[in-house]
């Protein structure tokens, strides 16, 4: 019992001899191969050699044996527009300003945003609503679009972390992520979400399109959809697209950190803070405590009156565009 | 007798004010006669027709419409007109300068919006429309504006901007006396006009006051755009920048802890509770089996 117990701690000197041997032949195979390697990297010219630009904008020299050529997939740059869209835009604080006194109902920035994001006649990222507060209180039409709150009630509620907040205070969804579980419409105290129940209006046009969550095209079906304060534009340094359609000069859209919001009928640029303090600005149900983006100049001195023919003739512009 | 004499009084001064207040309004669509006489130095081809055509679209489109088609925004009074209709191609292209750069009524101003060059191409866009329209080219030469020179200088005690315009001719430095500048502030979607728009003095001087509470980037600078307006050198801007604003690095929206927030950024207590509750879980689960495999040991024996 003992003997066959020590007999395998034994190492004969054949068994020793065949170890060393291997070890040997196993380093001079590798070293050759090293040095191989480190010959054939001096003699490398520059021809062998190719630059590329990164998606972070970096140039790397890499050696053209290495390089694999991608084919350009119809979801290629998927993740990267995906990711820009989380990120935001970097010291930037966007703000829209709403002049009731302007709206006119001419209803043509709900007829952009719809164009600009697909979206049915019915469905609405921006809606002018009629308003009569009480019945001795003049009517007036209030645009409303998405709050933007700076603590939005429907991010905390999204199970899945498909809808967000950027640092620049864009609140957006991710169309890609959502269960469509409506968790946020439920949430959202301004009626500002609303859902592809049915196939959207473009899909079939919309089909080989790269997926955008900054303009939520293409549209998909059975998940939530809003307004983005059109952030694809807003990263070019442009208006929003019911901004710059409106013909009244409802809209004001800017950066609060430069105190700066810019009409975009007129295009004429105004200090924000200035703007509300003046006009005796406000947001809507500030009671909740959710701090809304957009803010509201009251209806004040407002000259146009409300008809329910302006509401027919409103729908004739929505076919123009 | 009395009475009529007082009656028509009354009807003659109503009649006189409705003529008054008739002849205002048309007063104020008369443009005057050395504007009217302008014209562009910007020939009106295909060309500077089809970069019109973006600018019209972005920028007059939404109430005007596409020209010839009459698809103008009604609902607005005033309504606009068809801009390819006779009213407006009989106007002189000096006109619709004039029109452009001041707005009407509910029409805004596009002189701060869109460059001369700009509004010109706009014009040719719109002339696009009028088969009998032949241009009559101005012979002012707008290479004449790279020759100006903008000085901006600033005094931080008195707050205030000065902007020296002069013209480097080969002859030698021009002053340019009684130029139109406005000085505005560069933000991320337009000009913010600081003070009002002033002209040069016979030193081409131009002073203007701003406010200390401009915010700025994060080390207090800010870019300033002098925009120049001359009869005879045209239009032009020039960019300078100036610490004369306030250090603005304001944390970004996402950075404080908030229920809404990612996970990594959630609520402390929220951590602590959840982890506790889950612990607790996972706990009365190890407690099950141990106490399983107990019995197990228990029924071995």
């Amino acid at each position: 019992m003992i003997e066959k117990e020590e007999q395998p701690k034994k190492k004969s000197r054949r068994e020793f001899l065949q170890q060393l041997g291997i070890v040997g032949v196993g380093t001079a195979l590798g070293g050759s191969a090293i040095l191989a390697g480190i010959n054939y990297d001096k003699n490398k010219t520059d021809a062998q050699r190719i630059r590329v630009l990164t998606a972070e904008n970096e140039l790397l020299e890499i050696e053209k044996g290495d390089a694999t050529k991608i084919i350009p997939s119809k979801h290629g740059n998927l993740t990267y527009l995906q990711q820009q869209g989380r990120d935001g835009i970097a010291g930037k604080r966007f703000v829209m300003v709403i002049d009731l006194s302007k709206c006119q109902n001419a209803r043509k920035c709900m007829a952009a945003c719809q164009h600009a994001h697909d979206l049915r006649p019915e469905q609405h990222h921006m809606n002018v609503l009629k308003m009569e507060e009480t019945e001795t209180t003049p009517p007036f039409y209030m645009p409303k679009p998405c709050q933007h709150c700076d603590n939005p009630p429907c991010v905390a509620v999204c199970p899945v972390d498909a809808t967000f907040k950027r640092a620049d205070g864009i609140v957006l969804i991710d169309n890609e992520r959502c269960i469509g579980c409506r968790f946020c419409i439920a949430a959202c105290p301004y009626s500002a979400r609303i859902f592809n129940w049915a196939e959207p209006l473009n899909a079939q046009g919309d089909k080989d399109k790269v997926y955008n969550v900054e303009l939520n095209v293409p549209q998909k079906k059975g998940t939530i959809s809003k307004c983005l304060f059109s952030a694809d534009q807003v990263r070019e340094g442009k208006l929003p697209y019911c901004a710059s359609a409106c013909p009244n000069g409802v809209y004001y859209f800017g950066d609060e950190n430069e105190d700066a919001v810019t009409n975009g009928t007129t295009k004429e640029t105004f200090r924000f803070k200035k703007l509300l303090e003046d006009n005796g600005g406000y947001t809507l149900m500030p009671e909740l405590g959710t701090k809304p983006r957009v803010y509201y100049l009251p209806p004040k001195g407002k000259t146009v009156p409300f008809q329910d023919k302006d509401r027919e003739e409103a729908a004739e512009h929505l076919h123009h565009t | 007798m009395f009475r009529i004499n007082i009656s028509t009084k009354i009807v003659s001064l109503f009649i006189f004010s409705a003529l008054f207040s008739i002849n205002l309004s048309a007063a104020s669509w008369d443009v005057p006669a050395d504007k009217k006489s302008k014209n562009s130095f910007i020939k009106f081809n295909d060309a500077s027709a089809k970069e019109g055509e973006v600018l019209y679209n972005k920028n007059c489109a939404s109430c005007h419409g596409n020209p010839s088609k009459g698809n103008v925004l009604k609902s607005l009074k005033p309504t606009p007109p068809d801009l390819a209709s006779d009213g407006t191609q009989k106007l002189t292209d000096g006109e619709l300068f004039y029109i452009l750069n001041t707005g009407r009524g509910l029409m805004p101003s596009f002189k701060n919006v869109l460059s001369e060059n700009e509004r010109w191409k706009v014009i040719a866009y719109m002339r696009s429309f009028n088969k009998k329209y032949v241009q009559v080219l101005s012979n002012t030469d707008p290479s004449k504006s790279e020759l100006v020179k903008v000085n901006m200088q600033y005094d931080a005690k008195s707050n205030i901007v000065t902007v020296k315009v002069v013209a480097k001719e080969k002859t030698g430095t021009v002053v340019l006396k009684d130029a139109e500048v406005i000085l505005f502030a560069k933000r991320y979607f337009g000009k913010l006009q600081l003070d009002k728009s002033m002209r040069t003095n016979n030193e081409g001087l131009a002073y203007f006051q701003y406010s200390k509470d401009l915010p700025g980037d994060k080390a207090g600078n800010v870019e300033l755009i002098a925009k120049i307006n001359d009869e005879a050198y045209g239009e032009l801007e020039s960019t300078t920048k100036f610490k004369i604003a306030v250090p603005t690095d304001k944390p970004s929206l996402t950075e404080k802890r908030a229920i809404w927030n990612v996970l990594v950024k959630a609520p402390i207590w929220l951590i602590i509770t959840y982890s506790f509750g889950v612990l607790v879980f996972l706990g009365f689960l190890l407690y099950l089996v141990l106490n399983l495999l107990s019995f197990w040991k228990i029924g071995k024996i």
